[in-house]
């Protein structure tokens, strides 16, 4: 019960989500904030439970901070999302899986990367993404009108435009659309420099 | 003076338990061996902490040992004795940091760190297991301000304005006493840190330095200059 989509770009990544929260047939929450910033580089996107989507978001905040202070450089989206990737393998195979599923955006020195990470522990590279009840509806929305080399303004239209269309059909979604744009770094030291 | 394999007198056969004298030989070698690290100072004020380590000069080609160390944004450390002994407790306190924020949501406070790794040390007094070799000074700031604490390998830790550890640390710190202000600057302190190593080791040393302030909540490591 959720929209979430993904979107990478030249410029960085977008993410973008409804705000409800389902309990059964009923609306726990209309106010759900479902796009976590990891730090001003990484952000998920949660779709399944969110006590577990929490918590995997405070280990992987511990971990990467841990990890660039033992190292002395960051760590890449794509290390992220393993390490979300290998908890969520270990949870699965001793029988308590995490229930979710997340959209792994973020920027590093290569660019921007969306990964999706499962309740089984894979991780898939894409261009676009989408996950939850809605990600039918959102998936028709972004297939598309989705193209190559957009600017991170088109892609927070596309994002808002497939989070809504689900929104409108699918009833585990809805009560307002949360976007978040994470520009690649060359874009942020340009920005500081002026 | 208690000696390990010696005629049988108290407890020489046991040198992981109290000799003679009421002491612990393991933790007074460990002690000895701090005693022989690079000489390292801390100085604190309500606006800032310093700390600052020497740098042993190493083979041509061989780059020193890192010696200030960043533990979370907000909390530095340095130490003295064995550096592998150093680095693993370096990294104790960079676990525990990230946990308390896992567990709490909030940065860790400096004295719950260094209680931590007092507790972590005491450990390794009790059994029969060799102490860590190493003293370490810790900065960062929190809600109740700069913070400066020195621990060491008994578990002994202490909050104060100005601590030395490793060689000479004694002249090191009669130094840092005798021009200790309050209302010290930063270029001062930095001077003052200098010349407590200098006058301690006889020469222009090699020094790397951290600082946290009360107005910044980060600590950063200072520029290495020669």
């Amino acid at each position: 019960m959720t929209t979430i989509v993904g979107i990478r770009t030249k410029e960085g990544v977008v993410l973008g989500s409804d705000r409800r929260a389902s309990k059964g047939f009923f609306i726990g929450s209309k106010i759900t904030q479902k796009i976590t910033k990891i730090d001003d580089t990484l952000a998920v996107a949660i779709a399944g439970q969110l006590s577990d989507a929490d918590y995997m978001v405070k280990l992987v905040k511990a971990e990467r901070n841990l990890i660039e202070l033992r190292r002395g450089f960051s760590v890449t989206v794509k290390e992220s999302a393993r390490l979300i990737a290998n908890q969520a393998y270990t949870g699965l195979k001793n029988y308590q899986p995490y229930f979710i599923e997340l959209l792994v955006g973020g920027v590093d020195q290569e660019g921007g990367h969306i990964f999706v990470a499962d309740m089984s522990g894979a991780i898939t590279d894409e261009e676009f993404a989408s996950s939850g009840s809605g990600s039918p509806i959102a998936y028709g929305v972004l297939e598309s009108i989705f193209h190559k080399d957009m600017t991170n303004e088109q892609a927070k239209e596309i994002a808002t435009k497939a989070v809504a269309a689900a929104m409108e059909r699918d009833p585990g979604s809805g009560n307002g659309i949360d976007v978040l744009t994470i520009p690649n770094l060359s874009l942020v030291v340009k920005e500081r420099r002026r | 003076m208690a000696d390990i394999g010696s005629s049988g007198v108290g407890n020489s056969r046991y040198p992981y338990y109290y000799g003679p004298e009421g002491r612990l030989l393991l933790v007074d070698s460990a002690l000895e061996a701090v005693g022989r690290g690079s000489t390292t100072v801390g100085i604190k004020t309500s606006t800032f902490a310093l700390i600052s380590s020497h740098i042993k000069p190493t083979k041509p080609l061989v780059e020193p040992s890192e010696k200030i160390f960043a533990i979370d944004r907000h909390v530095g450390a340095t130490g003295s004795g064995y550096i592998g002994d150093i680095l693993q407790l370096i990294d104790e306190m960079r676990i525990a940091a990230q946990k308390y924020r896992f567990t709490y949501d909030s940065p860790i406070d400096i004295k719950s760190l260094a209680r931590q790794l007092s507790s972590y040390l005491h450990d390794f007094t009790i059994y029969a297991v060799r102490p860590q070799a190493a003293s370490i000074i810790i900065t960062g700031l929190d809600p109740a301000g700069v913070q400066l604490y020195q621990v060491d390998p008994s578990g002994t830790y202490f909050s104060g304005s100005g601590f030395a550890i490793g060689q000479y640390s004694d002249t090191a710190i009669d130094t840092i006493q005798k021009e200790f202000t309050e209302d010290l600057t930063i270029a001062q302190a930095v001077q003052l840190s200098d010349r407590a190593i200098e006058k301690a080791l006889g020469e222009k040393p090699l020094v790397e330095r951290g600082l946290v302030t009360a107005k910044d909540a980060t600590f950063k490591k200072m520029a290495v200059d020669s």
